[in-house]
C-alpha cells in the first residue's frame, strides 16, 4: 500500500518537473545556477560574497516592511520611527535587523574586498568584476549616507549635516552638490524628502542590477583559485625557481674552477 | 570582430538619425532631469532661497554676558517643498511652521563691554550713540563650525574660555577667530543690526568673501 503511493507520488512529482523542465527549462537552469566548483582550499573565506548578498537581501525584505510604516516628513519622521520601534509588534526586531546589517554589510564588503585583493582575484580575466565590485561599494555607501538622515533624530541629523558639508569642499561644483543634496539651500523638509526618494527607490534600484551583472561576472569566469589555475601558476613559479638556481650554480662553478665553458 | 551593422548607413541616414536622436534624448532626459534639479536651479542660477529675508530678533543688548558669549535661539521661517509658503496658507497648517532653527553667540569683543551697560535693564532703549558702541564692540555670531557645520560650544579650560566644535574638534577664541583644529576660516557672523529698542536682529546672511566654492571660499550651506 505505502509503496503504491510511494511510486505514485514520485511519478506524479516526476510528471510536474517534466512538465515544468519542458515549458521553462528551469530545472536545467537551477542545475546551472545552484552547482558551482570552489576551490578545496580555504573554502570558508568564499562564502563573503555570499555573506554580503545575504545581508543586501535582508536590507532589502526588512526595509519593505519598515515602507509600511515609515513616514517621510520632517514632522512625523521620528514619531513614526517611534511607532516602529515601540508599538508595531516585533518592530525593534525589523528595524533591528535593518540596523544591524547595515553595519554589518559594511564589514562584510571590506572584508570581501579584502579577500579579492589580497588572493588576487581581481586579475585577468575578472578585472570588469572588480569595477563592478566598486560600484557597488559605492552604492553601499550612498545607501549607508541616506538611510542615516532619515531617523530624523540628533544623532542622525548632524551626520548628515557633516556628509553633507563634506561635498561642499568638492572644488568648483561643491556649491551645486549641497543644494541639490539639501533640495534647496538649507536643510528642510525637502532634504528627508530627497534623502528618502534615494534611500528607498533609486539607489536599491540601481543596485540590484550591478549584483545581477557581478553575479554574471562571477559564473562566467568561476571563482579565483580553482585546481587548475593554482597549480599552472605554482608549476610557473617553481619553473621560475629552477631557472634561479640553474643561474647561481653556473656563476658559482666560474668562481671556483676557472674552467668554465666560454660564454657566447 | 562581430557585425552589428549589416546595411552601410549612409550620410543622409546618419544625419536624420542624429537629429531625430538629438529630439528624442532632449524630450525624454530634460524634464526629469531639471525637475531633479530644480533647486539647484532656484538657487544658484535664479538666486533664490528658501529662507526668510527678513530681519529676526536675537535679544537685548543688556542680556550679553561679559566673561562667557549667550546663546540665543533664531527660528528663520523657510518655505521650502512641502513647507511652502502658499501651501501653508492655503491648506491652513501654519501652525506648524517650518522653521530652520540658528543658535547666534552674542558676546563683546574681547570681554569688553560698551561703558553704559551697566545700569542697563532689559527693555531699556539706547541712544543712536550708544548703537554705535556696541556696534563696534558686538560678536554676532553663528555656532555652525566653519569646519563642517556642528553646533560649536563654549568650554572653559584652565580659566580660559574658547569655543569648542563637538564633531572635529575646532577651536575659535571670543571673537569667533580660528584658533586650531581643522576649519579653514574664523566663525560666520550674522549681517546684524541693533536698534533704539536695545535689541539686536539678524539676517540669515553671513560674512562669506566672493571666490571660487570650495577652493577659496566656504559658505554656512546647511544651516
Amino acid at each position: 500500500m505505502i509503496g503504491r503511493v510511494r511510486s505514485q507520488t514520485s511519478e506524479a512529482s516526476k510528471f510536474m518537473v517534466d512538465w515544468m523542465e519542458h515549458r521553462t527549462g528551469i530545472v536545467t537552469m537551477l542545475e546551472h545556477f545552484l552547482f558551482e566548483p570552489v576551490p578545496k582550499r580555504g573554502a570558508w573565506i568564499y562564502t563573503l560574497g555570499s555573506a554580503v548578498l545575504g545581508l543586501i537581501s535582508l536590507q532589502f525584505l526588512t526595509g519593505i516592511l519598515l515602507l509600511f510604516y515609515y513616514v517621510p516628513t520632517t514632522t512625523e519622521a521620528w514619531n513614526s520611527v517611534y511607532y516602529i520601534m515601540n508599538e508595531a509588534l516585533f518592530g525593534q526586531l525589523i528595524r533591528g535587523i535593518h540596523y544591524w546589517s547595515a553595519n554589518f554589510l559594511m564589514a562584510a564588503v571590506g572584508l570581501h574586498m579584502a579577500q579579492v585583493f589580497f588572493s588576487g582575484g581581481y586579475k585577468a580575466p575578472r578585472e570588469l568584476n572588480w569595477l563592478v565590485g566598486v560600484i557597488l561599494l559605492l552604492l553601499i555607501v550612498g545607501l549607508s549616507f541616506t538611510g542615516y538622515l532619515l531617523r530624523w533624530d540628533q544623532d542622525g541629523f548632524w551626520a548628515s549635516v557633516v556628509g553633507i558639508k563634506i561635498g561642499s569642499y568638492s572644488p568648483f561644483v561643491g556649491g551645486y552638490i549641497t543644494h541639490f543634496l539639501l533640495g534647496g539651500d538649507t536643510i528642510g523638509p525637502a532634504t528627508l524628502s530627497r534623502f528618502f526618494a534615494i534611500h528607498v527607490w533609486l539607489l536599491p534600484a540601481a543596485i540590484a542590477p550591478f549584483i545581477g551583472i557581478h553575479l554574471y561576472l562571477l559564473r562566467r569566469h568561476g571563482v579565483f583559485g580553482s585546481d587548475f589555475e593554482y597549480t599552472e601558476r605554482i608549476s610557473k613559479l617553481h619553473e621560475q625557481q629552477r631557472m634561479e638556481e640553474y643561474d647561481l650554480y653556473e656563476l658559482e662553478e666560474d668562481e671556483h674552477g676557472g674552467n668554465g665553458r666560454d660564454r657566447e | 570582430m562581430a557585425e552589428l551593422q549589416k546595411d552601410q548607413i549612409t550620410r543622409g541616414d546618419f544625419l536624420g538619425f542624429g537629429l531625430l536622436g538629438a529630439i528624442t534624448g532632449a524630450i525624454l532626459t530634460i524634464p526629469p532631469v531639471a525637475f531633479i534639479l530644480t533647486p539647484i536651479i532656484k538657487t544658484d542660477v535664479l538666486g533664490n532661497s528658501d529662507v526668510s529675508e527678513n530681519w529676526f530678533e536675537v535679544g537685548h543688548v543688556s542680556e550679553i554676558t561679559v566673561e562667557a558669549p549667550k546663546d540665543f535661539d533664531v527660528f528663520f521661517p523657510i518655505t521650502q517643498s512641502y513647507g511652502s509658503k502658499v501651501i501653508q496658507e492655503e491648506s491652513g497648517v501654519s501652525e506648524t511652521d517650518y522653521n530652520v532653527r540658528n543658535a547666534v553667540w552674542l558676546s563683546w569683543r574681547d570681554h569688553e563691554p560698551p561703558s553704559f551697560l551697566e545700569g542697563l535693564k532689559k527693555g531699556d532703549s539706547i541712544t543712536q550713540s550708544q548703537i554705535e558702541e556696541v556696534n563696534e564692540k558686538i560678536n554676532v555670531l553663528s555656532n555652525s563650525c566653519a569646519h563642517l557645520g556642528c553646533p560649536v560650544r563654549w568650554v572653559i579650560t584652565e580659566g580660559k574660555g574658547e569655543f569648542l566644535c563637538p564633531c572635529h574638534g575646532g577651536i575659535y577664541d571670543i571673537n569667533g577667530t580660528y584658533v586650531a583644529g581643522p576649519p579653514p576660516r574664523d566663525m560666520y557672523s550674522y549681517t546684524y543690526e541693533v536698534r533704539e529698542d536695545g535689541h539686536v536682529y539678524v539676517k540669515h546672511e553671513f560674512d562669506v568673501q566672493p571666490g571660487i566654492p570650495g577652493i577659496s571660499t566656504q559658505e554656512p550651506y546647511v544651516i
